[in-house]
Order: structure tokens, then C-alpha cells, then sequence
């Protein structure tokens, strides 16, 4: 029994679409201010006038998830395309090279990859301004030699095979062949990488908070709202649950959307499916 | 052998840039050792004594120096806030995390590698997808609240584990398993589901190369193919993200220990960056990425055993 | 394998608890600084390092200094010799008696430079007092000389951050000369420590105590248990699931799990009340901040009932005032505080010409102080009498550093506790150009505060209070809000519990059935 490729693509993209909506909505409206503090209104459990609930400040869930979507998927996405961008160029420029500018190149790469994100970002943080410029810019910069690692591995793997030199010898510059034979190789990878990378940046700004060391509140973002939650467990529950329920189907659907997407550019295997 | 002896010199200057990124970074956080031990109503010469004391007066390159050359000698330094030996005490934290980390680990590949398997065979299928959702739901719950959500099943409402504190193994064997049941189960389920993804992916890589087409075109059966030929070589490029894994597993154990109150190598550093305590920091980072890089290595010089195609190269 | 699973569960069970019958376990959000009482230290230390190591003199619950090893002391007429009494009888750990030659020896020890005494530069004259001379004329008599006149003198020695000035055993020390344990008269001893992980304490069956009622660091001591255990755990959630799982006895909670814990039968809430105050403290010096009407429009657009309750769960009490609320010194005049009034704080701001000006709050969101949810309060009131005020949320070593650059517009920060009122104004007062940390510059009030600091007739001291009272209030250099209120739950099978502003003192508890 298998499940038709499209439906899974479907199911992906139209999780996808749903959180961009929500996200571009949370961006410029919300029910209520989600700022706004209200004492009478404490910790609210889901009900008619708040359908969500409200927080340890009386503030309302559901604008705060709103406003907290666009906050989250921006800097999401901006960290996965800044770490992805970065570690390509370096991966690829230091795989096609070789010699002792990879050497060099790599060696930097790894003593970047030994260091815990954990003390990057806040190396980072101080230095860049605990906002989340600076989330975007420590993460980016956190992730990107494992994507550099990935995308170096690939190249090597590839570059002495029959269609690259082929390419090279009817004349193609270095340039064109590495956009044109190289990149595509690695999508797969990146591709997985990429979606998982999107989960880690949520994530890791979560944990960030509940260390001390995240994007500054109040803004809500589903990791600091995530974190603050926890004194809450036993009387708030819906506190923790619906940001986590949030970032759970939202992984779900880039993981499907992501591998929807791979079987589609990866060249080995158009075609089959 | 040569292979050996070159990758094992390439880690040195890998460990060198750590050392001196470490000390430079730590130095430019904002946040003075000597103020945060002497509290908020400490006056400004008692602080610059104490500084003094510490070395911490002295120019940034003097202190470089001092502080690489007793490196050299393999004496990290001491503690700022408490004086304890950096060395003896960042080595004793990170056998503690290491026992929570690689029995996780160990455990998660146990089932992730040939779950992965199994779902890229069947991708699409039921199986497939229900193994990824349970994948990426387990991946989507932070350890904090994974780790909190046991203490409240396991610790309080069962009372099958003690809740709070740690016995070594060393001191008493049966006890100390009970106190590490649940920050293993929580990394184990953590990385259950990142392991499930990776095994998952590159197994789907393997599946459609030429040779396994070869093999089924050979009338091998379904079964016969997958574990000869598709799960074998999917082994290799999960073994390598196995060890990218262990090492960032090294940073982020920092919220399971302060969870279950574990004195392993993450809080230590966690501890140490909020005291400013230069030694400490430095001590684990180092320590983190030899390990790192320990790691890594043994695992390049074991990829020609999983990968047949690394071998006949 | 439900059944396995069962029997193994109750394996676990039957094996993870062992028997805590005659122990008390405590929870400490961070482990001991060191064992070295008054030099590497913090206030966790303090505390708990007051089980082990006592001092000629200690507070009461009311803050006032009394005898503790000493049986009496006096001040000569001239106020420059102290005369210590000391208790006969008195036993090390080690089971030696004390005499006047172990006083003499502790303070050789805490005034050697080498020894770095948190509190040397109060007593070595950096900070205006020095001590000339210490001497022992006979055993039980040890008497010290200062080089004038001072009221605060008997209150450094108390001082729980100066480790109390613990008489400490020689044998405390290594033969080298490097520190090994306490060797003090407390009614505990120093046990196991496990660094990052517990410290436990062992009862001194041969402790002499003082037979006067129990009355916080003095009175009677009484032991009644084997040992206390005080683990360090990071985490508050931790805490809470410990108590109710049993595994604690005794910790101080979060106002937020008060009534969790109050509905648990096994548990108890107590309160302590400190003199800790939460404040937002400004920069007077600052462009904006330097007008004292927008400091004062500041102060009265906040609602402080409302603040308070919300910080503390309905639990804390505003406090406007520098003189903390338990202390004897706080009277009708120091209950007035900022009066709420957001219509005459557009008034002020509009008079003063404020345009928008961006104010920046820092705060942090250490677990055990207040700082970001007063400032997340604040600020929601601020801006709605049109203050643009904007939060910046740091780590705490980030924060105390620009609290002690007063590099700074405004900060919500929390003052550790002094138990004199006095001491408590001087605390946050001094000229910035000397130290930059201190938010009080105006010298009128310095002058007062110098006055209260060599006053030691309380009858004196409160008109002057009183006065400091009503300056500060007016030029607004901070903003009190209330002082701490902390919850500590406990077992009910442990008797004697009676919480006060140090909460952590275990030493007449006991263990019911």
C-alpha cells in the first residue's frame, strides 16, 4: 500500500501554506494585543472570550501564537538560508579546491562544528545584540559547517566522475559546471538537512530560553513561549501544549513538503517516482 | 597508515584555532569574573584587587600566553569561583555525560538505523509516514520538556525513580543506573527521532543507485536486497552524522543535566559561562571539541569498514 | 512484560529511597561557593555555612546584633574598645575547648591579607575603619581596639557576608597553610561534600548552646537529627516535583507554586520576609533621566498594588521605602509611598518637555528575583502614560556590569539584604564618580546617611530615617517596590519549622512520624 507522492506533497504544502498565512496575518493582525497585559485575566484556560487561553500575564494565546508564527518563521527561515548559503560557498569553494585551502578551510570548519551552539550563540549574542538579528546571524553561523561538511563530502564524491569531466572537457567553465553538475547533487542532502535545520532553529531558541540565553521576551516566539511555560504545567497546560503542538505540525509539514520536494530535484532519482 | 598519521595532524590546528577562538570569545562577553564572585555591593577597589589576584588585570596577549603555556604542560589553571584543578574536574563531569550520551546514542542507532531502513523501503507507504510523524514529533519536543514530562510520570507519579541527585556508578552500581534512567531515556528519545531522519534519508539515496537495481534485476529477493545491500551501505553515511551527533550531543546535554540535576561536562559549562569563570569555560570547550574531534576521527578511519565503495578507492 | 515492567518498577522503588529517617534533605538553587566561611563566598553560603561556623556576635530575627559565642560584650566610654565575654565550655568540632587564644588566631587569620576576608577593607581602614588592636587579657576575654568611633563596627563583625567572622579551629587550615575545612562550634559539622552535587552536614553531639530562647542566629541550638543533606538543583520545576515526590524536605519555592503546594497534604508553605529590595533603579546622570520630573513620572505611573500582586502572586506587600517592612525602624512615614497618579504623571512628563524619548529597562530572567516580570509590568504601565519604554533582557554578569559602569538608563535589579537600615541606605548612596554602581548622589542625604552610620541610639537614628525617607522620594533615583517575600514549602513530617528572612536555617528541625 503506498500512498500517492502528490497527496504527501499536498499534505506538506498545505501545512506550509496554512503556517505562512497565519504567520503573514499574525504579522500585521491579531484578536488581541499580543503584549497586551490584563491582571483580571490570568491565566485563562481556552474558553469563548479567549479561545486559546491566556498566559501568566493575562495575555491571549492565540494572538500570541499568531504573532509568535511570523516572529519564528522569519527567523527560521533566515537562519536556514544564511547557514545554508554560508556553508555552501565555503563547502563547495573548498571541495573543488582542494590542497591546503581546503585543508585550512576545513580545519576552521571543524573547530567551528567541535564548539556547543550552546556557547557560539552566546559568544555570538553578546557581541551582535540579544535581538533576533542576532539569533539569526550566531545560529546561521552555528550551522553552517555542517551544511560546509555535507556539501565538501558531496563534491569530492562527485568531481572525478564521468559527467563532470565530461562537462569540464567540452569546454564548460569551472563555474557553470559546479551550478550546473555539482550543486544539484547536493540538494538531497541539504534538502533533509535543511528541514531539519528549520526544527533545530525553533527549538534551539527554546532551549536558548529556558537557559537564560534567548531572544528576548516579550515578543512571543513559540520557543521563549515554550520555555516560559513550564512553571505552568500542572495549572496551565493548554500554555505548553499549544506552542509545541505548533512547532511539532509544523515540522511535520516541512519534513513531508522537504521530501516531496528532494524526490523532485534530486537527479537521481527524477523520474522514478 | 599514512592516511592515519595526516588525518590525525589535521585535528591539531582544529584544536589550536578552538583554543584561541575560546579565549578570545569568552573575553568579549560582556561580564566580569572578580564583580559577579564579589556580588552586587562590592566597591570598585576590592574588585580590582581581586582581579589582580586573578590575573585578570593583565593584558589580553599576557594572558594568552600564561594561560597556553601551563597548556602545554597539560595543567588547565583553576577554577575562579570554587579553585578546584580545571583539568581532574572537566575530565570527571564529561565521563558523566559520556555514560547519558553514548548509551543514548548506542540505544537511539539500535532502532533508529534499521527503522530508517525500513521506512525508506516502504517510502510513502503507511509505515513510512507513521514512522516519520512519530520521528518528527519525538525530534519537536525540546528535552526540557521531555525530560520534565518523565520526572512527572516516572519520578512523581509512579515512583519507580528517584527524582533529584546522582550516586556514581563506581560507588554503587544499581543506584547509580536508577539516577540515570531518565536523562538517557529523555537523550534517547530525543535522538531517536533525529537518527530515524537521517537513516531514513540516506538509505533512499542508496536505494536507487544502480547496484541495487542491479540486485533486484538479479531476482534477489525484496528482503535479501534490503538488508545486503541497501541497509549495509546506508550504514556509512549515518555512521558519519552519527558522529557530527555525539559531538553537538555534548553541547546540547546542558538542559538534561540541569533537569535531572546531573554534574556532568554541560552544566558544568553551563554554570561557567554565567560565572564568567575563564578557566572552566575554556577547560570544557577544549575538552568538548578534543572529544569532538576524537570522535570524528575514529569514524573516518572506520568508514572504509561500512562503505564498500570507500574501501575499493 | 506488563508484569516485568511492574516488578521492576517496584524494584526501583523499594531501592531508590533509601532510609532518610534522621536526615533532612534541602535544596540550594547552587551549590556552595567553598567551604571557607567569609571568603569565597555567596549568600547561599553564608547560610548554610552559618550551621558549621559561629561568631562572637550574630542578628537576631529583628536584625539587631547579639552575643553568640560571646557571653556579653561591652563598648568602652570613648566607643573605641570592644570587650568580649566569652562562653566557657564552648567546643570545637575537633572536641577542643575555645579559648580567647582561638579568637585571637581567627582574627590573625581574617585580617592576613593572604587570606582574602570578603570584608578586610571594612576593617582595615580602605573604607574608614581600622582596627589598631586586638589582645587576649585573660582566656575567656578578648578585647579589640578601633581607631574611632563607630556604630557600624559591631554590625561588620555580624555581617552573614563577612561569614559571620567565624572562630574557626587552626586546624581548619592544612599544616601548609592552605584552607581544608571549617573547624567552627556549630551545632552541625562539616560532612561529604560532593562538589556540584550536595553537601552534607553532621550533627555535633557535643554542641554547647546558648540557653536563651531561639531567636534567628542566636538563642538556643538545638540539634535533633542526624544530618542534613543540602542538594543543589538548578531547576525550580525540579524542586517542585521533588517535594511532592518526597525526595525533599525542605526548599524555597517560586510564588507561583505556593498554592500547588499548599494543596498537597504532605507539604507546608511558610513565608520569610527579607529585607531584599526589588527596585528599578535610574540614572541620574542620564540626559533624559537627569530631569527629576520624569523621574518622578516614572515612579507615579506605576500601580504598585497591582505590580506587587502580580509579581508575587498576592503574596508581597508594597514598600516604597529604602527601610525594609519587618525592620523596627519602619513606621507611618515610611508607609507613605508613591502615590499612583498616571493623569499627574502626563502633567510632569508634558512640563518637562518629554518628546518620546526612548527609555531602555534592563532586566534579566535569573529564576530567583523578579527583574523581568516588573519590568514586562512596567512597562505595559509606563507606556500607557505615554513613556516609550523599551526592555532589554540580559544575561545577569551582562547586567551587573553595566549596573556597576552605571552604564545604564535604567535597570530592574535586586539588592541582596542588609539587615541595618543604615547600612541599607549607604548600600545604594555615594558619589558616582567615586563608585559609578551607586544611584544616590545627592549630598544632603549622603551627609544624613554619615550621620545614621555613627548613630547607634535607635531614637536618633529615625528622625533621620525618616528624613532619608522623604528625600528619596522626591528626587527618585530609585524605585522601590516591594521587598521579598520568599515561600519555602516543607515536609510536615518536619516539626519546628518557623520561617524567617533566612529561611535556610535547619538547626532545631526535627523529624515527626
Amino acid at each position: 500500500m503506498r500512498l500517492p507522492f502528490q497527496i504527501n506533497a499536498m499534505v506538506g504544502g498545505a501545512i506550509i501554506g496554512f503556517l505562512l498565512l497565519v504567520a503573514l496575518c499574525g504579522a500585521f493582525w491579531t484578536p488581541y494585543d499580543p503584549l497586551g497585559i490584563s491582571f483580571s485575566d490570568k491565566l485563562t484556560p481556552p474558553g469563548p472570550s479567549h479561545w486559546l487561553g491566556t498566559d501568566e500575564f493575562g495575555r491571549d494565546v492565540a494572538s500570541r501564537l499568531m504573532a509568535g508564527a511570523a516572529t519564528s518563521v522569519w527567523v527560521s527561515i533566515t537562519t536556514v538560508t544564511l547557514a545554508i548559503s554560508v556553508g555552501v560557498v565555503i563547502g563547495v569553494t573548498s571541495g573543488y579546491a582542494r590542497g591546503w585551502f581546503d585543508r585550512i578551510v576545513m580545519a576552521f570548519n571543524d573547530a567551528l562544528l567541535a564548539f556547543p551552539g550552546i556557547l557560539l550563540a552566546l559568544g555570538l549574542l553578546a557581541v551582535l545584540g540579544a535581538n533576533k538579528y542576532g539569533i539569526i546571524v550566531a545560529l546561521g553561523i552555528a550551522y553552517s559547517p555542517s551544511v560546509a561538511r555535507i556539501v565538501r563530502g558531496t563534491v569530492l564524491s562527485i568531481r572525478e566522475r564521468e559527467f563532470i569531466a565530461a562537462s569540464r572537457v567540452t569546454g564548460n567553465s569551472e563555474i557553470y559546471t559546479m551550478c550546473r553538475h555539482v550543486l544539484p547533487n547536493c540538494i538531497a542532502p541539504l534538502t533533509v538537512l535543511a528541514t531539519s535545520m528549520f526544527g533545530w532553529v525553533l527549538l534551539a531558541e527554546s532551549s536558548l530560553s529556558f537557559l537564560g540565553l534567548g531572544v528576548p521576551p516579550p515578543a512571543p516566539t513559540w520557543g521563549n513561549m515554550l520555555a516560559s511555560a513550564r512553571p505552568f504545567i500542572a495549572q496551565a497546560v493548554w500554555l505548553a501544549v499549544l506552542p509545541g503542538l505548533c512547532i511539532s505540525i509544523t515540522l511535520l509539514g516541512i519534513n513531508l513538503l522537504g521530501d516531496a520536494l528532494r524526490d523532485r530535484l534530486d537527479p537521481r532519482m527524477r523520474g522514478r517516482t | 597508515m599514512r592516511f592515519i598519521i595526516t588525518r590525525t595532524a589535521m585535528a591539531i590546528p582544529t584544536l589550536l584555532i578552538v583554543a584561541v577562538t575560546v579565549f578570545i570569545l569568552i573575553r568579549m562577553v560582556p561580564g566580569d569574573p572578580a564583580a559577579l564572585m564579589l556580588g552586587d555591593n562590592a566597591d570598585a577597589e576590592s574588585v580590582a584587587r581581586l582581579q589582580a589576584r586573578l590575573g585578570l588585570d593583565q593584558p589580553l596577549p599576557v594572558q594568552f600566553a600564561v594561560w597556553f603555556r601551563h597548556l602545554l604542560t597539560g595543567d588547565l589553571g583553576q577554577s575562579i569561583t570554587t579553585g578546584q584543578e580545571v583539568l581532574p574536574l572537566v575530565w570527571k563531569r564529561f565521563l558523566v555525560s559520556a555514560q547519558i550520551v553514548v548509551v543514548a546514542v548506542f540505544l537511539a542507532c539500535l532502532i533508529a538505523v534499521p527503522a530508517g531502513a525500513i521506512a525508506a523501503w516502504r517510502q510513502n507507504g503507511r509505515l513510512d509516514v507513521s514512522l516519520v510523524s512519530l520521528a518528527t514529533l519525538l525530534m519537536s519536543i525540546p528535552t526540557f520538556w521531555l525530560g520534565l514530562l518523565l520526572l512527572l510520570f516516572l519520578g512523581l507519579k509512579q515512583q519507580w525513580l528517584p527524582v533529584v541527585g546522582y550516586v556514581s556508578i563506581a560507588d554503587d552500581p544499581w543506584r547509580g543506573i536508577l539516577y540515570l534512567v531518565m536523562p538517557i531515556l529523555t537523550m534517547f528519545l530525543h535522538e531517536l527521532g533525529v537518527l530515524l531522519r537521517m537513516a531514513r534519508a540516506s538509505t533512499l539515496e542508496v536505494k536507487n543507485l544502480e547496484y541495487i537495481s542491479h540486485a533486484r534485476a538479479k531476482g534477489l529477493a525484496e528482503s535479501t536486497v534490503l538488508w545486503r545491500h541497501a541497509f549495509k551501505n546506508s550504514f556509512g553515511p549515518t555512521w558519519t552524522l552519527i558522529g557530527l551527533v555525539l559531538g553537538n550531543l555534548l553541547g546540547g546535554i546542558a538542559v538534561v543535566e540541569t533537569v535531572f540535576t546531573i554534574p556532568g561536562i554541560g552544566r558544568l559549562l553551563v554554570d561557567a559561562i554565567f560565572g564568567r569563570d575563564y578557566p572552566v569555560i575554556q577547560g570544557c570547550m577544549l575538552m568538548i571539541a578534543a572529544i569532538y574531534v576524537v570522535v570524528n576521527l575514529v569514524v573516518d578511519l572506520c568508514y572504509p569498514l561500512f562503505d564498500p565503495r570507500v574501501a575499493v578507492e | 512484560m506488563q508484569s516485568k515492567l511492574l516488578l521492576v518498577g517496584c524494584l526501583a522503588s523499594v531501592l531508590a529511597v533509601p532510609s532518610y529517617a534522621d536526615t533532612i534533605r534541602a535544596a540550594l538553587n547552587q551549590d556552595l561557593r567553598s567551604s571557607q566561611p567569609g571568603v569565597n563566598r555567596d549568600g547561599n553560603s553564608d547560610t548554610v555555612m552559618a550551621h558549621v561556623a559561629e561568631g562572637l556576635v550574630s542578628y537576631d530575627r529583628g536584625g539587631n546584633v547579639q552575643p553568640l559565642l560571646a557571653e556579653t560584650y561591652a563598648v568602652s566610654e570613648d566607643g573605641l574598645t570592644y570587650t568580649f565575654k566569652l562562653r566557657e565550655g564552648v567546643k570545637f568540632h575537633n572536641g577542643e575547648t575555645m579559648t580567647s587564644a582561638d579568637v585571637k588566631w581567627s582574627f590573625d587569620y581574617y585580617l592576613d591579607p593572604e587570606t582574602n576576608w570578603y570584608c578586610l577593607e571594612e576593617v582595615d581602614g580602605t573604607n574608614g575603619l581600622k582596627i589598631v588592636s586586638y589582645d587576649t587579657p585573660d582566656d575567656q576575654t578578648f578585647t579589640i581596639t578601633i581607631d574611632k568611633p563607630d556604630a557600624m563596627f559591631i554590625d561588620t563583625l555580624a555581617r552573614t557576608d563577612c561569614g559571620g567572622t567565624a572562630i574557626l579551629h587552626e586546624t581548619s587550615l592544612n599544616p601548609d597553610g592552605t584552607w581544608n575545612k571549617p573547624i567552627g562550634t556549630g551545632p552541625f559539622m562539616f560532612g561529604e561534600w560532593k562538589r556540584g552535587q550536595s553537601v552534607q552536614f553532621d550533627k555535633f553531639d557535643d554542641y554547647q548552646s546558648r540557653s536563651d530562647e531561639s531567636d534567628g542566629f542566636v538563642g538556643k541550638k538545638d540539634p535533633m537529627v542526624d544530618s542534613i543533606v543540602f542538594m543543589a538543583i538548578p531547576d525550580a520545576a525540579t524542586v517542585k516535583i521533588a517535594l511532592e515526590s518526597g525526595d525533599l524536605d525542605v526548599a524555597t519555592i517560586q510564588e507561583s507554586d505556593v498554592e500547588e503546594i499548599r494543596a498537597n497534604p504532605g507539604l507546608e508553605v511558610g513565608l520569610a520576609w527579607t529585607p531584599v529590595r526589588n527596585t528599578f533603579i535610574l540614572q541620574t546622570r542620564d540626559p533624559v533621566l537627569q530631569d527629576v520630573r520624569i523621574r518622578q513620572a516614572l515612579a507615579i505611573s506605576l500601580n504598585y498594588e497591582e505590580l506587587v500582586a502580580s509579581v508575587t502572586e498576592g503574596l508581597g506587600k508594597v514598600n516604597n521605602s529604602p527601610v525594609y517592612d519587618t525592620s523596627n525602624f519602619y513606621t507611618e512615614v515610611q508607609q507613605q509611598g508613591f502615590e499612583y497618579n498616571p493623569d499627574k504623571a502626563r502633567e510632569l512628563l508634558a512640563e518637562a518637555g518629554y518628546n518620546g524619548e526612548e527609555i531602555v529597562v534592563m532586566c534579566n530572567k535569573r529564576a530567583a528575583v523578579p527583574s523581568f516580570n516588573m519590568s514586562v509590568l512596567a512597562q505595559q504601565m509606563w507606556q500607557a502614560v505615554g513613556l516609550n519604554v523599551r526592555l532589554e533582557v540580559l544575561d545577569w554578569p551582562t547586567q551587573l556590569d553595566k549596573y556597576r559602569s552605571g552604564d545604564h538608563m535604567m535597570q530592574a535589579t535586586t539588592y541582596s539584604s542588609r539587615f541595618d537600615v543604615a547600612s541599607g541606605f549607604e548600600q545604594i548612596s555615594g558619589n558616582k564618580d567615586d563608585q559609578p554602581r551607586k544611584v544616590w548622589e545627592n549630598p544632603d542625604a549622603l551627609e544624613l546617611i554619615d550621620q545614621a552610620l555613627a548613630t547607634l541610639d535607635p531614637a536618633k537614628r529615625q528622625p533621620l530615617f525618616d528624613e532619608l525617607h522623604k528625600m528619596i522620594l522626591h528626587d527618585v533615583p530609585i524605585i522601590i517596590t516591594h521587598n521579598d517575600v520568599s515561600p519555602i514549602a516543607y515536609s510536615t513530617e518536619i516539626k519546628g519549622m518557623d520561617p524567617w528572612t533566612s529561611p535556610m536555617v535547619l538547626w532545631n528541625l526535627s523529624r515527626g512520624e
